[in-house]
């Protein structure tokens, strides 16, 4: 073993956010890697606490900006879950939309990223194209194309009418055929093959050792989803599959996403059917009463968790997450040994990493 | 090698991105503009570059967190002179939610010279390309090669009087006249964005657009609707500006009727909350403070 060691910054790795690998090499191959965290560490469990829960819906909608609608709605599930709030069921509709609406437009800037790794311009750009019809959807119903400020205590603080779900609705058949071409894309296409097929394999034994989550462990055969496994809001009466592929490589957790992204359009247009009428949120300004409660959903990359304790004032005691990306970073151990140096960037990015809240 | 015809003689401007530690929100936004054709950079004259050396323009991002603060203050140093920093997004502008961290290093220009901010959290990419385009403006500007700036492709794409994409938030907008003082914009308020605080004959109401993050959240709790979010999302602007960008109004207080004891006045729109109408009662009431209503009210109950 040479045991050269290099280390890799965000321009070499393909990445949006700083974060720093020092691999050990030997020749071309990878023989082993640590992972240089914290350079978008902005003091979150800090500021938390020095936030009221108000403030803190707005702050945690910018622990991550591509998961931004999950934070949020989750830790007001478990601010509702102290103060013993049951939001009303319009408004675990509307959650379940902006949840989804998200989610499709993670899934399509992963694949967007992938593409470009893969040297195919052109694809990338038809990917963030297609991508905008989300960030339109968003524009449109939320006022802003990342961070949607859907989430109140007690429910939603947005509504749609009667107009904006048929222009959602609009948009939902206008995806429809772009995904499918883009499945087929991914899953057909020689050259996207070629470079993704068998390329960083997480072994079914390794996910579940690693305990990884979302589209990672779907990809590796671990048929979990916390829609499915704990369902909230509206799920339990929301039909979908799990997407889950038994290859474990980049290839599959393309698919995975892909397909999830062809559910999401199912889940939102059932919910466009089913919405029921009432108000959006049940208590604008409850007492919250001291207690420690958990609460989790399925973000767009994978489970995340939330233990919020409170005093009964009005600031959190304690607010801690569990977030997704955290999970999976330490599978790329499994995933990078015995891979090209060159591919590096190809299979950081298969695990859809999210920097900043990996270090918030 | 692509090949593409030489249209324009003039050398693009060319940008270079640092993340200071964002949320990935403004990044991705980013990416938009170098990957949707209705955004991209190139309208303006403009490429990315992938080295600080061979950078004309600094785009940055996240509220410059400690960690990378020395990273990015190396890689501002090697962008050669003259060269123009934009503030992407509210963070490195002011800290944005993040403010008062330990972990928080930034505003950025307390360490580097910032010349244009575009607020917003994230700002949509045609706010991005706005202020871009001041920056480009200005970088030819230093460099002496002026007033040859191209045309963009479709006019409009990114000019301050471009329609407000539907229902986009802006920028807030405060109504003073209905106002009623409770602070409850300012309790709500991630960014700090907002103060109110007494002076003299009323109360002072002020919103820093630099360091509000468009949520909407003050306008969802005031009780009377005083502040409203408004379709204004255009706001770059060079940093000589950046602390007149403010929304302010004053709430006078009046005198009660009764003991002359001055008050906040109740407004129209507290009057509508409350009782949906008014009667002459009601309206008589409302010119008394609290203890002379109290007052008034058990009085009228012995009579
Ligand atoms: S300004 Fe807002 S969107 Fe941009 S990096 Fe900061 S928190 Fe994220
Ligand atoms: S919209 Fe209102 S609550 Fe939100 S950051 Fe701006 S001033 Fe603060």
């Amino acid at each position: 073993m040479s045991g050269t060691v290099i280390t890799l910054g965000p321009q070499q790795l393909a990445l949006e956010e700083p974060m720093y690998f020092s691999v050990e090499v030997d020749g071309e191959i990878v023989v082993g890697l640590d992972v240089l965290a914290g350079h978008v560490h902005r003091g979150m469990e800090h500021l938390v606490m020095k936030r009221n829960f108000y403030q803190n819906i707005t702050l945690l909608e910018r622990l991550c900006s591509l998961c931004s609608n999950s934070h949020p709605s989750t830790f007001c599930t478990a601010v509702e879950e102290l103060a013993g709030i049951r939001i009303p069921a319009r408004a675990e509709y509307l959650r379940a939309i902006a949840d989804e609406i998200k989610r499709i437009s993670s899934h399509l800037f992963n694949c967007a990223i992938i593409a470009h790794i893969i040297g195919q311009g052109t694809l990338f750009k038809r990917v963030m194209e297609v991508r905008e019809i989300m960030q339109d959807t968003k524009e449109s119903i939320y006022g802003n194309r990342m961070d949607l400020a859907a989430n109140c205590i007690g429910g939603v603080r947005y509504d749609l009418t009667p107009e904006s779900a048929v222009y959602l609705g609009k948009q939902m058949e206008r995806i429809k055929g772009p995904l499918e071409e883009l499945y087929r894309i991914y899953a057909t296409d020689h050259a996207i093959r070629t470079r993704t097929e068998g390329l960083g394999v997480l072994p079914n034994r390794d996910a579940i050792n690693y305990a990884v989550v979302g589209p990672v462990a779907r990809a590796s055969g671990i048929d979990y989803d916390v829609r499915r496994k704990s369902p909230y809001w509206a799920y339990d009466r929301l039909r979908f599959q799990v997407a889950v592929e038994q290859a474990g490589d980049v290839r599959a957790r393309a698919m995975v996403r892909l397909r999830e992204a062809r559910e999401a359009v199912s889940l939102i247009e059932q919910c466009l059917v089913d919405l029921p009428p009432g108000p959006l949120c049940s208590d604008t300004l409850p007492e919250i009463p001291a207690g420690e409660t958990i609460a989790k959903s399925e973000a767009p990359r994978g489970e995340l968790i939330y233990y919020l304790n409170t005093d009964g004032t009005d600031m959190p005691v304690r607010l801690k997450w569990r977030v997704p990306s955290y999970m999976n970073w330490d599978a790329l151990q499994v995933m990078l040994k015995g891979q090209r140096v060159a591919d590096i960037p190809l299979i950081v990015n298969s695990i859809d990493p999210c920097i900043s809240c990996t270090d918030r | 090698m692509e090949t593409r015809p030489v249209i324009n003689p003039i050398p693009p401007v060319r940008l270079y991105r640092i993340n200071a530690g964002s949320c990935n929100g403004c990044d991705v936004e980013l990416a938009a503009t170098a990957a949707v054709a209705s955004f991209d950079v190139e309208r303006l004259g403009c490429c990315y570059s992938e080295s600080p050396a061979e950078a004309d323009i600094v785009l940055i991002t996240g509220p410059l967190t400690l960690r990378v603060k020395d990273k990015v203050l190396r890689l501002h140093g090697e962008v050669p002179k003259p060269k123009v920093t934009v503030a992407v997004g509210v963070c490195p502008i002011s800290g944005g939610v993040f403010r008062d961290s330990y972990a928080v290093a930034g505003p950025a220009d307390d360490y580097l010279p910032v010349d244009v901010n575009v607020p917003g959290c994230p700002p949509h990419p045609r706010a991005i390309l706005a202020g871009i385009a001041k920056a480009a403006a200005l970088w030819r500007e230093l460099s002496g090669c002026g007033q040859t700036l191209p045309e963009p492709a479709v006019p409009g794409s990114y000019d301050e009087d471009a329609a407000a994409p539907l229902g986009l938030r802006g920028k807030m907008r405060f109504n003073a006249a209905a106002c009623v003082g409770c602070r409850m914009c300012e309790h709500v308020c991630a960014g700090g964005a907002i103060r109110i605080d007494e002076l003299g004959p009323g109360l002072r109401f002020t919103l820093w657009h630099n360091s509000c993050v468009f949520c909407g959240l003050c306008s969802h709790y005031c009780p009377t609707k005083a502040l409203t979010v408004t379709d204004q999302w255009q706001l770059s602007h060079f940093q000589e500006d950046k602390f007149s960008l403010t929304e302010q109004g004053f709430i006078p207080f009046v005198a009660c009727t009764g003991c002359g004891h001055i008050m906040l006045p109740a407004t129209p729109e507290l009057l509508r909350v409350s009782y949906r109408k008014t009667n002459p009662e009601i309206e008589r009431l409302k010119t008394l403070c609290p203890e002379c209503r109290q007052k008034q009210s058990l009085g009228g109950i012995r009579r």
